[in-house]
């Protein structure tokens, strides 16, 4: 049978506000009853693109037929109407609402005393959910809720306004291996029910694993589309970065030295005053790149707000080259030798508003070489700062003047991890420290991180990329609810290992 | 420091200079079509309304005097929002850098003591604010207008009580002749070239220096000013120090910089209302100090303006004030957008 094109895009362009090219005359052709993978670096226009098919975005120039049949999309409202729904990133629940009301919101109807039948949605979620074998709590606010069922929850909020077309912006992000093999499920069951879903993805393992057809958008254009079949990841990575991509970190063996960072019995609390870091004990050498592996939310933005004088700990010791440094604040502990990249650089490691001079002084600012006299800042060299770590990171900015916010997501990292090294440290602390950001910057900086390492530094990783994690480290801890469930050496343990012990499994009892 | 001239606009921002030049115009635009509706000649007013703040000497002098108060209790607003807070306690400490001048040029008759102790209980003022803010998280808009109101009504009992002129029981004592501020001439005092240079201290302060750095950080983005080793609360109670002192000295200049009396009115009525007018010339001005000097020539100059325009023009004065409220209002729309703007993502973060 003939495949039928469901959705076509044609010249798809679009140009920001501010001048900013988007998308170059996009082609996109979607048929019945697939799963298309949309694949592409951050910022290369995929998530601008499905937007436009969404309904959120108006196009600057460009078609879009559905079954063959021009439409004009005004709001999302109208792509739901023509059968198809948007799962995004950043999820866009009420959170004091349970799942049920969250699911009916919006089609209550227009009339101003028009009634909900809340018994009817009720019934007819309940059938959709035994139909898909995909079960989520209805009467419980969704703020309770794990990540993964938030997310269920929003696809379910799509599927009961009937749509054949489902879009999920970068769904994955946020799930524990287990959910995203349960996600995974989801969709192939959607797909042999005759739905067609549009999968946005940086993610090479996933789309290969999940999708029929790849296609790759780089820089606002499309590079070309696959047979999921016939793609190799270096194939794809190819087409994705415009090169090869060494995904594989270079890491020769190294004698770890002596202990840098010695944590003993650490407990931490966290906002909510619960128990985040349950005595917590371990040690990070020179030359050693010590990894926290870890659903995210298991303790360890605690563990390391305790660790850089940002959060009080309750109890327990830190001590860095055998200084006592518990509860010391940032500004010690700079001077001590710590440098911190933190996992939020739009809110803690940068200032968006600020120029990329001031913020490569950020933390430095007291330091003699930018200091005029006593209290006045020598912007001179603060530019001069600034300068170098962007020529040697290469770090693509518009000038030292131009505000942090105009940089893309992967240099503004660039210009974190400069920054954090420039201050000569004897440990870093890197919390994600390559999340959001492309794959080119991802190479550099995790291979930044293996010199830094080479050179006999000390090393804390914290991410939620289980692959950085075991590629990069030396040993790694997996924490969960703020225990280690097990410290490990990444090449003596299987990824089965890894993540069950992500789920609560302790390694004793794993090897038992 | 050739580079520096460039740099300062830099900060201050072409962008905003030209907003708030088309606002001017439209504010005027808009004003004059009311004096239109009126029944009065727009461009007669507006003629006067010039001739009367820099037709002359005098008018000069005058723009330059009225600028004075409301310079420094702009820089109050400023420092505060720059550090992220919405400092509107600059009228209490108004009245108190004024109390403090007769109080204490009447202990010892020294102009640099009157300026220093107006100052000082200027800033003094703005602790409380300050502390509830920092350590107890109360809102500085709730604590500035209560303490505002407790500081006028135990100002205006000095005014009555201790401090009265048992000569003139309307009036406070005067300020003695050799603490007064110098006269440049046309009732002019060097209040002004004082004002200016505090302008140009806190634009040193805010961006060349690492206190104002850490101010401005904490004011974008306390997450990272903490982070970066920086500490928001104390940069919040430097700001409300500082803002406290800039117009404990603006205070203290009305009153020992302004004949013939120098001595606070009945009622307390040429030291009201500054601190409030400020808040206006700080959004016109951006909530730069340079922006501020300009605005606060531009208020002095509508206020200066008005004898004439009252006079020649035969403009009511309450139809000047209308005037003169749509101008400043129209011209404070870019700069209230902006922090509105600002506060709105600050509730989203």
């Amino acid at each position: 049978m003939e495949k039928q094109p469901i959705i076509e895009m044609k010249g798809i362009v679009k140009v920001y506000p501010d001048g900013t090219k988007a998308l170059k005359g996009v082609d996109l052709t979607v048929y019945q009853g697939e799963i298309l993978g949309l694949l592409g670096e951050n910022g290369a226009g995929k998530t601008t693109l499905m937007k436009i098919l969404f309904g959120m975005l108006h196009p600057t120039s460009g078609r879009i037929l559905i079954r063959g049949k021009e439409v004009q999309f005004r709001s999302p409202s109208d792509a739901i109407t023509h059968g198809i729904g948007m799962v995004h990133q950043h999820f866009t629940l009420v959170e004091v609402f349970d799942a049920l009301h969250n699911i009916i919101l919006g089609m209550e109807g227009h009339g101003l005393f028009s009634r909900i039948d809340v018994k009817k949605a009720r019934e007819k979620l309940q059938k959709l959910m035994n139909d898909l074998n995909f079960q989520v709590p209805l009467d419980v606010p969704v703020e309770d809720l794990p990540v993964g069922v938030q997310q269920r929850i929003e696809i379910l909020k799509m599927l009961f306004r009937d749509i054949d077309v489902l879009i999920l912006d970068e769904p994955t992000a946020v799930l524990t291996p287990i959910e995203v093999e349960e996600l995974f499920r989801v969709l192939r069951h959607l797909k042999e029910e005759g739905k067609t879903i549009i999968f946005i993805s940086h993610k090479l393992n996933e789309v290969i694993e999940l999708t029929d057809r790849v296609t790759v958008i780089r820089k606002g254009e499309v590079i070309g589309t696959v047979e999921t079949k016939t793609a190799t990841p270096q194939l794809l990575a190819r087409m994705m970065v415009g090169r090869d991509v060494v995904l594989r970190i270079e890491k020769p063996p190294k004698e770890a030295g002596e202990p840098i960072l010695k944590v003993e019995n650490l407990s931490v609390k966290g906002d909510r005053g619960e128990k985040a870091v349950k005595s917590l004990s371990f040690e990070v050498r020179a030359g050693e790149i010590f990894g926290i592996a870890g659903v995210e939310g298991n303790g360890q933005t605690e563990l390391i707000e305790a660790i850089t004088g940002l959060r009080k700990p309750e109890n327990g010791r830190v001590y860095l080259n055998n200084v006592d440094i518990t509860g010391k604040g940032p500004r010690e502990l700079y001077g001590l030798g710590m440098a911190h990249i933190p996992e939020d650089r739009t809110h803690m490691g940068l200032i968006l508003e600020m120029t990329v001079t001031e913020n490569a002084l950020l933390g430095l600012q007291w330091k003699r070489d930018f200091q005029r006299w006593s209290g006045v800042i020598n912007w001179r060299r603060a530019r001069g700062h600034a300068k170098s770590l962007i020529e040697e990171f290469d770090i693509s900015a518009p000038g030292t003047e131009a505000p942090v916010k105009s940089l893309s997501g992967g240099n503004q990292q660039k210009l974190i991890v400069a920054r954090e090294v420039s201050k000569a440290p004897v440990l870093i602390v890197a919390a994600q420290p390559t999340r959001g950001v492309d794959v080119a910057s991802t190479e550099y900086i995790r291979n930044y991180l293996v010199k830094l390492r080479n050179e006999g530094k000390a090393v804390l990783l914290v991410s939620a990329d289980l692959d950085e994690v075991v590629q990069l480290s030396d040993r790694m801890g997996i924490i969960y609810e703020g225990e280690f469930m097990g410290v490990v050496k990444p090449e003596e343990v299987s990824t089965e290992e890894i993540g069950m012990m992500m789920g609560g499994i302790r390694y004793e009892e794993i090897r038992k | 420091m050739k580079k520096s001239g460039s740099e300062i606009l830099e900060s201050l921002n072409i962008k905003a200079l030209i907003e708030s030049l088309i606002a001017i115009f439209i504010g005027f635009l808009i004003g004059a079509i009311v004096l239109g509706a009126f029944g009065y000649d727009p461009l007669s007013a507006y003629y006067w309304l010039f001739q009367g703040a820099l037709g002359s000497t005098y008018g000069i002098a005058s723009t330059l005097r009225y600028a004075t108060p409301i310079m420094l209790t702009a820089l109050t607003f400023a420092l505060g929002t720059r550090t992220g807070i919405f400092n509107i306690g600059a009228e209490g400490s108004f009245y108190f850098g004024a109390i403090a001048a007769v109080i204490f040029t009447n202990i010892w008759a020294n102009m640099w003591f009157g300026l220093a102790m107006g100052m000082l209980l200027g800033a003094l003022w703005a602790l409380p604010a300050a502390a509830l803010k920092v350590y107890r998280g109360v809102h500085e808009v709730i604590s500035t207008i209560m303490l505002n109101w407790i500081g006028w009504f135990f100002v205006l009992w000095l005014i009555v009580g201790p401090y009265a002129n048992p000569n003139d029981p309307n009036k406070t004592i005067r300020i003695p002749i050799e603490a007064r501020l110098p006269n440049i001439g046309y009732g002019l005092s060097i209040a002004i070239i004082i004002a200016v240079i505090a302008a140009a201290l806190t634009y040193f302060l805010l961006w060349h220096t690492t206190l104002g750095f850490s101010m401005r950080a904490s004011g974008m983005n306390p997450k990272a000013a903490r982070y970066g080793g920086m500490s928001p609360k104390k940069a919040v109670m430097w700001s409300f120090i500082l803002g406290g002192l800039l117009s404990g000295l603006g205070g203290a200049m009305k009153i020992m910089g302004e004949g013939p009396t120098y001595a606070i009115s009945q009622g307390g009525a040429n030291i009201y209302g500054f601190g409030f007018d400020g808040i206006g010339v700080s959004l016109v001005g951006r909530n730069h100090p340079l922006g501020i000097i300009l605005a606060a020539l531009f208020f002095g100059m509508l206020r200066a303006g008005t004898a004439l325009m009252q006079a020649e023009a035969q403009v009511p004065l309450e139809i000047i004030k209308v005037i003169q409220g749509i101008i400043v209002i129209t011209v404070a729309i870019p700069g209230l957008y902006d922090l509105i703007k600002k506060v709105a993502r600050r509730g989203a973060a």
